[in-house]
């Protein structure tokens, strides 16, 4: 029943990145399937879709800056049968048109796909920009879906794992460079949380989603170094939480940690601490987000700082969490070079 | 799942128990205790007389409709009365073309038109806003025969808009009719539904507004200024057909040049709440028309054949 370490295929640091997988992934499923549809409002390229409206131009709508009207022709499209995938960023896919997507799209499960793209204070464009509030948004709709995948090998299995699953849905991606944390064996699965560490006698849980993943991995790798065995759990599906693997993980350790590029409220911790609470009588819970704020127009590395999505600060969570004495021990940063990543 | 696009339709209504000429979620299973057998099918007419029998008929299920409780959206369905026959009983062609309901609350005017057109059982009418019933009094995902619908005003044309051009990909030779209100003119949705409509040149589209002129506040031009509505929508780059709202016969011309432009096409109907109310209850809300005791017999008295 438990699901082990095979099915991850996780590579090692340096990890490099690649542009467009979401674009190129759409693009080849759009070719396979005529009844795909890819809708958006503005942001073509920003949204990668310049690459399905260039080639399949019948298969491609720009409706204008109009997120309302969006949803409104989604839920129009898919009530005629296609599988429309609707782009924009994410601050602008759940805000304004909520209530749009709510009773046009999660009201009816309609086969829409929402993408929203620049997750959390992955933006440096200020608090208009920053969706850290798209996945509590999305997550309080009945029927939808919710998914936050690590690395591009995870965008490119989404879009088809999406394509598949007969119903709305919503994805944050990435914008830009997105790294490689995956190899070609790697298999997501919407319907499951999945093991990235394990030793079985581990002192802390930490369980990830998105950008935060890579972040989590390296905050294992400090912690290991100075003695605490850190179990890593991707979480790639907020809504529906595998529950299983959530208590399986926090049954035995000492310690829970959450971490996500979003708030701590409504998202992942939040998500997290709902299942850990109802089964009672498991270990402490600490969270990783923004604390419940509005981040300023920053680079994205000040701004994960900032606002304590990094390396160091998993680190220390984990430690202060576990009781441990003293100072925790240091993230080493890495040193990248152009087409590398490493989380700060 | 790869293969030719089909526009999802399923068997003509009445054909087989589904809610809806078109897929889409669990909700949109049959209430096949509500559809009328396929032999009560009304053939369609464009007979004045007979439009303007059907669109009385509208307003007597309405009042019946709204009688028991006192309770209903009664002066929705007298303003939309011959809009409503018209379009069900001329213009649409039943399980081909969709129908969006834009204004949730106009569903009383949908129930008695569609049992006017033969797609409704009669009786289940006196369901209309009970507790459980398939008939609620403001449309849902559950309501029999809609394409789509909203409660949340302003939703409709882009819905409407995203079924015309899913036609027009494929081809199909099926209209898009959006029944919306002229209060829904106050959201911004509604204007960038018309600036979509127009850039797409959607042929099959065909929006008709009841310019009643009212909201729940009281009169719209009271709370803020839509007019000049014509103007408009043919600035907006629509095909534009405004007409006497109770005049079957403008109804039925209108609907028919609308068919026949290059672009999407607008019908405004200009109407009143208090058509074919009785003179005590034509002053007063006629929004929400509470119904009293009497009030029920006199406007059956009212609407009683000529």
């Amino acid at each position: 029943m438990t699901n082990d370490l095979r099915s991850a295929d996780l590579l090692e640091p340096p990890w490099t990145t690649t542009t467009k997988p979401y674009g190129t992934a759409l693009l080849e499923l759009a070719r396979e399937r005529p009844e795909v549809i890819a809708l958006g409002a503005d942001l073509t390229r920003q949204t990668e879709t310049d690459l399905v409206r260039d080639a399949l131009p019948d298969q491609f709508v720009n409706v204008g800056m109009s997120e309302q009207h969006l949803m409104g022709v989604a839920g129009g499209l898919a009530r005629a049968g296609r599988c429309v995938f609707v782009h924009t960023f994410g601050a602008f896919a759940t805000r304004r048109p909520f209530e749009q997507v709510a009773l046009q799209l999660a009201y009816p499960r309609l086969n829409v796909k929402v993408i929203g793209f620049m997750p959390g204070l992955s933006s440096p464009g200020g608090p208009s920009h920053q969706a850290v509030d798209d996945v509590a948004l999305m997550r309080a709709l009945p029927g939808m879906l919710v998914c936050d995948v690590a690395d591009a090998t995870e965008v490119r299995q989404a879009v088809r794992l999406l394509a598949d699953h007969d119903g709305p849905c919503y994805l944050r991606l990435k914008r830009g460079e997105v790294p490689v944390l995956f190899g070609p064996a790697h298999g997501l699965d919407l319907a499951r949380a999945q093991w990235l560490r394990r030793s079985g006698a581990d002192d802390v849980a930490i369980l990830a989603s998105g950008m935060l993943v890579a972040t989590a991995l390296r905050a294992a790798d400090a912690l290991a170094a100075a003695g605490v065995a850190a179990t890593v759990v991707n979480v790639p599906v907020v809504k529906p939480l595998d529950r299983a693997t959530v208590l399986e993980a926090a049954s035995g350790v000492r310690a829970v940690v959450t971490a996500e590029n979003h708030s701590v409220v409504g998202g992942l911790g939040s998500a997290v601490a709902e299942v850990l609470a109802e089964e009672g009588g498991g270990p402490p819970l600490r969270r990783i987000g923004v604390l419940d704020t509005f981040a300023r127009a920053s680079s994205a590395p000040w701004l994960f700082r900032h606002h304590g999505l990094d390396v160091q600060t998993v680190v220390a969570t984990a430690w202060g969490a576990l009781g441990r004495p003293g100072t925790p021990p240091p993230a080493d940063d890495v040193a990248v070079e152009t087409g590398q990543y490493a989380p700060v | 799942m790869a293969g030719r696009v089909t526009d999802g339709t399923n068997a003509a209504i009445g054909d087989v128990a589904v809610a809806s000429p078109v897929g889409g979620g669990v909700w949109r299973t049959a209430p096949a205790e509500v559809l009328a057998p396929l032999a009560a099918r009304r053939p369609p007419t464009s007979d004045p007389g007979e439009l303007a029998a059907a669109a009385r008929r509208i307003r007597r299920r309405a009042v019946e409709m709204v009688a028991p409780s006192g309770l209903g959206y009664l002066g929705q369905a007298m303003s939309s009365a011959e809009v409503f026959a018209v379009l069900y009983r001329a213009v649409v062609r039943h399980g081909t073309d969709y129908v969006v309901l834009s204004p949730g609350h106009y569903v009383i005017s949908h129930y008695a038109a569609a049992a006017d057109a033969g797609l409704l059982d009669e009786a289940a009418l006196a369901t209309y806003g009970t507790d459980g019933s398939w008939l609620e009094s403001i449309s849902t995902e559950r309501t029999p025969l809609l394409a789509a619908t909203c409660g949340a005003l302003g939703q409709g044309l882009s819905v409407a808009a995203g079924l015309a051009l899913a036609a027009t990909l494929v081809g199909a030779d099926r209209r898009t009719y959006a029944f919306c209100s002229d209060g829904e003119l106050e959201e911004g949705q509604v204007w960038e539904a018309a600036m979509f409509a127009a850039h797409r040149q959607l042929t099959g589209l065909t929006a008709v507004f009841d310019c009643n002129g009212s909201q729940v506040d009281g009169p719209v031009a009271s709370v803020t200024t839509v007019e000049p509505i014509a103007d408009k929508w043919r600035a907006f780059g629509w095909d534009v057909h405004e007409v006497d709202g109770h005049d079957v016969g403008a109804l039925v011309a209108a609907f028919t040049a609308a068919r026949r432009t290059g672009g999407p096409s607008v019908v405004l109907a200009r109407t009143t709440m208090s058509r074919g109310l009785p003179p005590s209850l034509r002053s007063g809300d006629t929004h929400f028309i509470t119904l009293g005791p009497g009030d029920a017999d006199a406007a059956r008295r009212e609407l009683a054949a000529p």
